[in-house]
């Protein structure tokens, strides 16, 4: 990878290593990693179920610290070092995989959690929050409670919650998983025109290679776990970018790259998992 | 379904109530027609019209009882959440006060009662000690639990939009613990009134629990009755109050999904 870009790298990540105890013994999970994501670019990383996906994101936001190796972010307005986990903490917007709303919070107040966090009063990250409101699809919802929420709702009130933090560098472990094909999307459509308005650097997990490819600038293919990067595909597709663009050919000659060693990896599971029981 | 739910609900009410009625009916019938005498088991229309005439007696008696109660259980409710709060937040108070809070269960609270009163005297202090005491416990625990039950994803949530320990505690352990809280408060306010009894049995010259043990000699046992009477109202007052809390204090946890789902099981 070249390291003269013109462009500033946000988040550079060397050879991350990661283990964990899994099922009573030391397993790796993450077996080297590289990876780097520039100002404004929109990177997706794919890969099969348990591979490490949202380990890494867990170690890029700080929640996870790696057995080995370096990640950097860069951002201009923060003096704490990178290097350390603790540093990396509520230095990038994190929206995790599972919703996590606060039960006891109506929807605009789980919205302003991060705001109140940081000591923003409470009407004024309210106000600040119901302008988003309806570029969210919450609109009238607002004082509802989570549970009142459909699945892709809650999504995108998490969503809002990690965009309202205004960070520049935001994490996404696959926000629209649990999304019926046609709420995705839409939910991926609305995810490209919010992106493209608001000069965002964004790092999307996703098992779904025609939003991989959709969305990004870049998409990352991790192995089966232990996790490496096996493909760096770049997407250069015009943008904006709309739906139709799953069905031209040159986005089937990209999806066919990508799934080549997909197939492959999958074969792979398959035969080690007949030969011995389990992946190593 | 509407209509099936009005039906199961008014049935939920119907049928404690008529085997209550039915209880009530058999003995008054019972006591008419063997012939009890009113010393031994008064009959239930006995006792309602003592309710009527020594209203102002058994009123009387009721407030002292129930200050007794109030006094003791809301400093029980107090301690028991600070303590809890502390024990939840440091691991020093966690590992030395927590231990004797569980041990001090063991101890026979009813039996240092008399104790009590070479202490602090006769007045409403010893009683509303106990009743503090005998409340103190399930509160504290129960909090404490509620304190530790957060889930683990959440406070990784809350780190990475930037939260202190302090505010993952205010922000989401407090929360997390309301409903263990509140199971905590429904079996101390049950209790509640068992200690009050109990504290004017060892010695008292005033309240229900008084009432009782002067009338009882005097073969008054309507009277006992009475008294009994108004100490269950107490007791289910006091409850459907802490339930009353227990929804305007979380209404989120009473929400249709969860109660359907439950009438489902
Ligand atoms: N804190 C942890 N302690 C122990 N094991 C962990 C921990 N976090 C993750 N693992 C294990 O590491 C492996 C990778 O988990 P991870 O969640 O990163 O996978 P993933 O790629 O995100 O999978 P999915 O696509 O299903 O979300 C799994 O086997 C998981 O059980
Ligand atoms: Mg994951």
């Amino acid at each position: 990878m070249s390291t003269d870009t013109p462009v500033q790298p946000k988040i550079r990540i060397d050879s991350v290593h990661k283990s964990y105890v899994i099922d009573g013994r030391q397993q790796e999970v993450l077996a080297g990693v590289d990876l780097t994501v520039n100002e404004g670019e929109f990177v997706s990383i794919i890969g099969p179920s348990g591979c490490g996906k949202s380990t890494l994101l867990n170690i890029i936001a700080g929640l996870d610290q790696p057995d080995s190796g370096n990640i950097e972010l860069s951002s201009e307005n923060s003096d704490k070092h990178s290097g350390t986990a603790s540093g990396r903490l509520g230095r990038t917007g994190y929206m995790q995989q599972k919703d996590l709303l606060l039960p006891w919070r109506s929807v605009l107040d789980n919205t302003i959690l991060g705001l109140e966090l940081r000591g923003v009063p409470r009407k004024q990250a309210r106000e600040q929050a119901m302008e988003f409101t309806e570029a969210f699809g919450l609109q009238g919802f607002e004082h509802h409670y989570p549970y009142a929420l459909s699945g892709g709702m809650r999504q995108r009130a998490a969503f809002l919650r990690t965009m309202l933090m205004g960070q520049d560098v935001v994490l996404l472990d696959e926000p629209f998983g649990a999304l019926d094909a046609l709420t995705r999307v839409q939910m991926q459509e609305w995810l490209l025109q919010l992106w493209e308005s608001m000069n965002k650097t964004i790092v999307l997990i996703t098992h779904d290679v025609d939003e991989a490819l959709l969305l990004s600038d870049r998409v990352y293919l991790l192995t089966a776990r232990p996790g490496r990067v096996t493909l760096v595909l770049d997407v250069d597709l015009p943008r904006p970018r709309h739906y139709d663009l799953v069905t031209s050919p040159e986005f089937g000659v990209l999806k066919a790259r990508l799934m080549e060693p997909l197939r492959s990896q999958i074969q792979s599971i398959q035969s080690a998992g007949r030969s011995t029981g389990q992946t190593a | 379904m509407r209509f099936l739910n009005k039906i199961t609900g008014l049935l939920t009410w119907l049928l404690p109530v008529s085997i209550l009625f039915g209880v009530v009916a058999a003995w008054e019938l019972w006591v008419r027609l063997a012939d009890v005498p009113q010393w031994q088991l008064p009959a239930p229309s006995e006792i309602a019209k003592e309710l009527g005439s020594s209203s102002d007696l058994l009123w009387d008696h009721t407030l002292v009882t129930l200050k007794e109660i109030v006094v003791g259980f809301l400093a029980a409710l107090f301690a028991g959440l600070v303590l809890a709060g502390g024990i939840a937040y440091s691991r020093v108070l966690e590992r030395s006060v927590y231990p004797i809070v569980i041990a001090s269960q063991t101890v026979p609270i009813i039996a240092i009662a008399p104790l009590l009163l070479i202490w602090v005297g006769y007045g409403l202090t010893p009683k509303i000690i106990i009743v503090a005491l005998i409340c103190f416990y399930p509160i504290a625990v129960n909090t404490v639990d509620g304190l530790k039950a957060t889930d683990p994803d959440m406070v990784n949530m809350l780190r990475t939009l930037g939260a202190s320990r302090w505010q993952v505690f205010t922000k989401l352990q407090i929360p997390t613990a309301l409903p263990f809280m509140f199971s905590g408060i429904k079996i101390g306010v049950s209790v509640s009134v068992i200690a009050a009894v109990i504290g004017e049995w060892v010695g008292a010259s005033e309240g229900l629990g008084y009432l009782i043990t002067y009338s009882q000699p005097l073969f008054l046992t309507a009277r006992v009755f009475a008294a009994i009477f108004v100490l269950s109202v107490m007791g289910i007052s006091l409850f459907m109050l802490a339930v009353i809390a227990e929804h305007l204090m979380m209404p989120w946890h009473f929400n249709e999904k969860r109660s359907n789902s439950m009438r489902q099981l």
